[in-house]
C-alpha cells in the first residue's frame, strides 16, 4: 500500500527522502536497498557528524539512525537534530538491537520518534517507516 | 514483492572480518590500558555490529554467541567490570570463535569452544541470566480468530510534548483508520487555549476513534507503539456487529464502561487476552514477529564461504580513474579529428597528442594496477596476536613493533606473504628471543623486541622481520648441517653461507621441537613461497644481538618493468630491476673455466656467463653463420644481472629497449620451465619469454638448456591464453 502511495508520489515528483546513518556498510546497504524497493529515495551517512553535514545540504523526510557509532553516536545526533528549529518535529527512527533497553530509553528521551529492531525484516521495516511518515 | 537481503551477505562477511580484526587489535591494546573507554567502546561496537547484521543472514550461532559477548563488553565499557588479564584472554579466545562462526555454514552446530566460552563469560557476570534462560517462555499458541468483526473504541490522549518526538498524530490516526472502517472520530479540543496563549510546539488535542475492524486489539495497539510513553491510549471493544442504530447511540454516549458492559458478548479467548498485562501482549506480538523472522532466515541458503575475490577500493582512487578515462576519451577524439583532416603540417601536433595519450594510458595502467594494492598493515596487525600467544605460552616477554604498515602491496601477494611471515615471526619469538633470565644475564632488557618493517627499496618492496634475540649460532648450524649431510665435514663456508643453510629443506637447529613454530619445516617453506612471488630472502644475524630476515618482493606479480633484448632472431624480456649494467663482450674476454662454464672478468671480478641462445635451445651457429657477419667478435653484449647474492652475465645480441610488460604465467598455461618466470605478448603480437633471473642463479648454469621445442610451445600457449582472456 505504502509502495503504491510512494509510486504515486513519485509521479508527482514528490519522492520521500530518507537519511540512513550507520557506520556499518552492510547495514546501510540493506536498509537502503529495502527503502529503495519501497519507493523511497535514500541518502547515507557514516556517523552522527556526517549526518549533520548531509542534513545541511539536503532536506529529508525521515532519519534512520544507528545508536552506536564512532565520532558522533546516535543519541547525540538526535539531540542535535532536535535542537534545530527546522527539524524539531522531523521523524527519527533509531536502529537498535534487542536487549539494549537502556539505549532505547535514552533515544526516546532525546526525541526519537520510534525504533527499528536489528536484525530487521524488510517488510516490517517498510511498515514501521509508514508508521511515522505522513 | 519479496525483498531479498542475501545479496549483502558478502559485504557483511567482509565487514565482520574487519570488525573481528579490530576487536583483536583493540583487546591487545587493552592490556596496557584496561580502562580506556574509547578502546572499550570500539570493541563493543564491533561486536554489536556483527550481532546486528548476523541475524539478517540466519547466522543464529553468531547472534547467540555475540549476545553474551556484547553483555560482557557492555559491562567493561561502563566500567562495572575490570578488563583483567583473565577477561582479555577469554575475549581473545572469543575473537577466534567469532572467526570460526563467521566462516561456518548456516546449519552448523555451535562449536564446543563457543559453548565453553559462553559459560565462562556468564560465570564472569554473576547477575546475568544466560540467553537461554532469559528467553521468554514458549508463547501460547495463538488461536486464529475467525475473521470476526469487532467494534473498537480507541482513545488517544497525547501529552503536550508529543510533537517533540517527531510524531505526527495525523499519521497515527490514518494508520489506525487503515486497519478498519472508522465509524466516528471525535476531536477533543477542550484544552485548546486562546490564540494568544497557544504554543504551536505543544499538542493540545486528543481523539476518540470508533473503528470496526477484524484485526486483533494488539494490532491496533501497535499503531501507537512509539507513543506509549507520550500518550494515554485506551482501547476497548465489543464484538457486536456494528449496526447503524447502535452506532448512533454510542456516538452520543462517550462512556468509558462500554468494554465492561459488552464483555459478556466477547469471545472467551479475546477476553482472556485482554486481561493479560500489556507487556505480555506485546511479547506475544514480538514473538510472532520473530517467528516470521526465523522462518525467513531458515530459508536462507547456506552460501559458499570465503572470499569471492572481491576488493574494496578507496573512492578517490576510483575518482582518479574516471578522470583519466575522461582525459583519454578527449585525447582520442582530438587525435581522431586530426587523422581525419590530416595534412603534413599536423604531424607535430599529432605526435604531441599521441604522446599525451601514451602518458594517459600509462598512468591509467599504473592506477588500475594500483587498485590491487593494499597496505601491509592489514597483514601486520594479525601478528600482534601471534606474538602475544607465543609470549604467553613460553613465558617470555616480547613486544612486536611495526613500521611502514602503510606500504602498499599487490593483493595477491599480500595473501601469499601471510604464511611466510607467520613462520618468521614464530621463529623469531620462539627461537630468537631468549627468556627473561637469559636476557637479564646478558645485559639485555628483559622484554624482547620483534620488529616488522616494510619499505620500498629501488622499486621493490622489502619486508623485514628482525629480533633482538640470540642470533644464529653458525657453529651449531655447521654441526647440524654436517650431521644432516647437507655439507661435507670439511666444507669451507663463510658465516653468511652457513646461515643461509637454515633455508634448506629439513634443517632445524633446535633439538626440542616446539609446538608453536612447528618442526623446523618453516624456513624452507618461507624461501619457496617468496621465490614463487619472484622475491628473494636474505638473512643477517649477529650472535647475541639478533637476526633480521629480509624479504624482497616486486611491487606486483602482474606487471614488470622489462628490458627487451634480442637473442638470435628472438626477443626476450629481462626484469629491469635485476639488471646492474650492460657491457660489450668480445670473445677474447670470455674465459672458459673447466667444469664451471664461461666467465667474464669485469673490474677484477669474474662473472659467470650464460648464453641465452643456448639456454633457449637456439642453435648458436645461427648468429655466427648468418649472412650479417661471420666475425663473432662483433656486437655481443653481456647484461649483468643480480641473482640473489650473485652476479651473472647474460649473453645477448642486442638491447631493444625497455617497457612495462604484463606477465603471463607459463605454469598456468603450459608448464613450469626452469629459468623462465613467464612470457608476455609484445606490442607487435610476438610472444616473448621472460627470464627468471633469480632461478638462473640457483640453477646450474652449465646444464641449463631448454628443448628446442619450448619456444614455439610457449608462443602457442600464451597466445591461446591471451585470446581466451580477451
Amino acid at each position: 500500500m505504502q509502495r503504491e502511495k510512494n509510486a504515486n508520489l513519485e509521479k508527482e515528483g514528490k519522492v520521500r527522502r530518507v537519511l540512513i546513518v550507520d557506520d556499518s556498510v552492510s547495514m546501510r546497504q540493506m536498509v537502503g536497498y529495502t527503502l529503495r524497493q519501497g519507493g523511497y529515495e535514500v541518502i547515507e551517512a557514516e556517523h552522527g557528524a556526517d549526518a549533520l553535514d548531509k542534513l545541511t545540504g539536503a532536506t529529508v523526510d525521515l532519519i534512520i539512525t544507528d545508536l552506536n557509532m564512532p565520532v558522533m553516536d546516535g543519541i547525540t545526533l538526535i539531540q542535535n537534530v532536535r535542537s534545530q528549529p527546522a527539524m524539531k518535529t522531523k521523524p527519527i527512527l533509531m536502529l537498535t538491537t534487542e536487549g539494549l533497553a537502556a539505549k532505547k530509553e535514552q533515544g526516546k528521551a532525546a526525541g526519537a520518534t520510534g525504533w527499528l529492531i536489528k536484525p530487521f525484516d524488510p517488510e516490517k521495516l517498510l511498515q514501521t517507516v509508514a508508521k511515522v511518515l505522513p | 514483492m519479496k525483498i531479498d537481503l542475501t545479496q549483502f551477505r558478502q559485504t557483511f562477511l567482509q565487514e565482520s572480518a574487519d570488525h573481528i580484526a579490530s576487536m583483536e587489535t583493540g583487546l591487545l591494546e587493552l592490556r596496557s590500558a584496561p580502562a580506556d573507554i574509547e578502546l572499550l567502546d570500539n570493541i563493543f561496537r564491533a561486536a554489536h555490529s556483527i550481532k546486528g547484521g548476523a541475524g539478517s543472514f540466519g547466522m543464529t550461532n553468531l547472534v547467540r554467541f555475540t549476545h553474551s559477548l556484547e553483555n560482557l563488553l557492555d559491562r567493561l565499557r561502563s566500567l562495572e567490570m575490570q578488563a583483567t588479564e583473565e577477561v582479555i584472554d577469554i575475549l581473545l579466545r572469543c575473537v577466534d570463535v567469532l572467526r570460526r562462526l563467521l566462516a561456518a555454514d548456516a546449519g552448523a552446530a555451535m562449536p564446543a569452544e563457543a559453548l565453553e566460552l559462553d559459560e565462562r563469560i556468564n560465570a564472569l557476570m554473576p547477575n546475568e541470566t544466560s540467553p537461554a534462560e532469559a528467553a521468554p517462555e514458549e508463547a501460547p499458541e495463538l488461536v486464529e480468530d475467525a475473521q470476526k468483526m469487532m467494534l473498537y473504541k480507541v482513545e488517544f490522549r497525547p501529552d503536550r510534548q508529543l510533537f517533540a518526538s517527531g510524531t505526527n498524530p495525523i499519521v497515527l490516526l490514518r494508520n489506525l483508520a487503515a486497519l478498519g472502517t472508522v465509524s466516528c472520530c471525535h476531536l477533543h479540543c477542550e484544552e485548546l487555549p486562546t490564540l494568544t496563549d497557544l504554543d504551536p510546539s505543544q499538542c493540545y488535542l486528543s481523539w476518540t476513534v470508533e473503528l470496526a475492524s477484524v484485526r486483533e486489539e494488539a494490532e491496533l495497539r501497535e499503531v501507537f507503539e512509539f507513543v506509549e510513553h507520550l500518550a494515554e491510549i485506551r482501547i476497548s471493544c465489543s464484538d457486536a456487529p456494528p449496526q447503524p442504530d447502535s452506532l448512533l447511540a454510542q456516538n452520543s454516549t462517550v462512556a468509558p464502561d462500554i468494554a465492561d458492559s459488552s464483555a459478556p458478548n466477547c469471545m472467551p479467548s479475546s477476553a482472556e487476552r485482554r486481561k493479560a498485562p500489556d507487556a505480555d501482549r506485546r511479547q506475544v506480538a514480538d514473538r510472532r514477529q520473530s517467528d516470521v523472522t526465523d522462518r525467513r532466515q531458515s530459508s536462507v541458503k547456506p552460501s559458499t564461504n570465503g572470499d569471492s575475490g572481491s576488493i574494496r577500493v578507496a573512492t578517490d582512487k576510483v575518482d582518479r580513474l574516471i578522470d583519466l578515462v575522461g582525459e583519454l576519451v578527449i585525447a582520442h577524439v582530438m587525435t581522431a579529428q586530426m587523422v581525419e583532416d590530416f595534412e603534413p603540417s599536423c604531424l607535430p601536433r599529432l605526435r604531441e597528442a599521441v604522446a599525451a595519450m601514451e602518458r594517459n594510458t600509462r598512468e591509467l595502467h599504473e592506477r588500475v594496477m594500483g587498485i590491487r594494492m593494499l597496505p601491509l598493515g592489514a597483514l601486520f596487525s594479525r601478528y600482534t596476536r601471534t606474538v602475544y600467544d607465543i609470549a604467553k605460552a613460553t613465558g617470555k616477554q616480547i613486544r612486536l613493533e611495526m613500521h611502514g604498515e602503510e606500504t602498499e602491496i599487490d593483493k595477491s601477494m599480500l595473501e601469499l606473504l601471510g604464511d611466510p611471515l607467520t613462520h618468521l615471526i614464530r621463529n623469531a619469538a620462539d627461537h630468537g628471543i631468549e627468556n627473561s633470565e637469559v636476557r637479564k644475564a646478558t645485559g639485555k632488557p628483559e622484554e624482547g623486541v620483534i620488529t616488522l618493517r616494510a619499505f620500498h627499496r629501488s622499486g621493490r618492496i622489502v619486508v623485514e622481520v628482525s629480533d633482538d634475540g640470540a642470533g644464529i649460532d653458525t657453529d651449531r648450524v655447521r654441526r647440524k648441517a654436517i650431521e644432516r649431510g647437507l655439507i661435507g665435514s670439511d666444507a669451507q663456508m663463510s658465516d653468511e653461507q652457513l646461515r643461509m643453510l637454515i633455508f634448506e629443506p629439513g634443517f632445524s637447529t633446535r633439538e626440542e621441537v616446539s609446538d608453536l613454530s612447528g618442526r623446523g619445516v618453516g624456513m624452507d617453506v618461507v624461501k619457496r613461497n617468496v621465490q614463487q612471488m619472484n622475491g628473494t630472502v636474505a638473512l643477517a644475524s649477529e650472535k647475541g644481538r639478533g637476526s633480521t630476515v629480509s624479504i624482497e618482493l616486486p611491487l606486483t606479480l602482474a606487471i614488470l618493468e622489462g628490458l627487451l633484448v634480442r637473442v638470435c632472431d628472438r626477443t626476450l624480456v629481462l626484469p629491469l630491476l635485476a639488471v646492474i649494467e650492460t657491457v660489450p663482450l668480445r670473445d677474447e674476454q670470455i674465459v672458459r673455466v673447466a667444469e664451471k662454464g664461461e666467465v667474464v672478468v669485469i673490474r677484477n671480478e669474474s662473472v659467470p656467463l650464460l648464453r641465452l641462445s643456448r639456454f633457449l635451445g637456439l642453435p648458436p651457429q645461427n648468429a655466427e653463420a648468418g649472412a650479417v657477419n661471420a666475425d663473432a667478435n662483433i656486437r655481443r653484449l653481456a647484461v649483468i644481472v643480480q641473482s640473489g647474492q650473485k652476479k651473472i652475465g647474460l649473453v645477448v645480441d642486442e638491447l631493444l629497449g625497455q617497457q612495462q610488460v604484463v606477465v603471463k604465467s607459463l605454469e598456468r598455461n603450459l608448464r613450469r620451465i626452469d629459468g623462465l618466470m613467464g612470457a608476455t605478448i609484445l606490442g607487435d603480437g610476438c610472444v616473448a619469454p621472460i627470464v627468471d633471473v633469480t632461478a638462473i642463479g640457483v640453477l646450474n648454469l652449465f646444464s641449463l638448456q631448454a628443448s628446442t621445442k619450448v619456444l614455439p610451445q610457449i608462443a602457442a600457449s600464451v597466445r591461446a591464453a591471451g585470446a581466451a582472456s580477451i
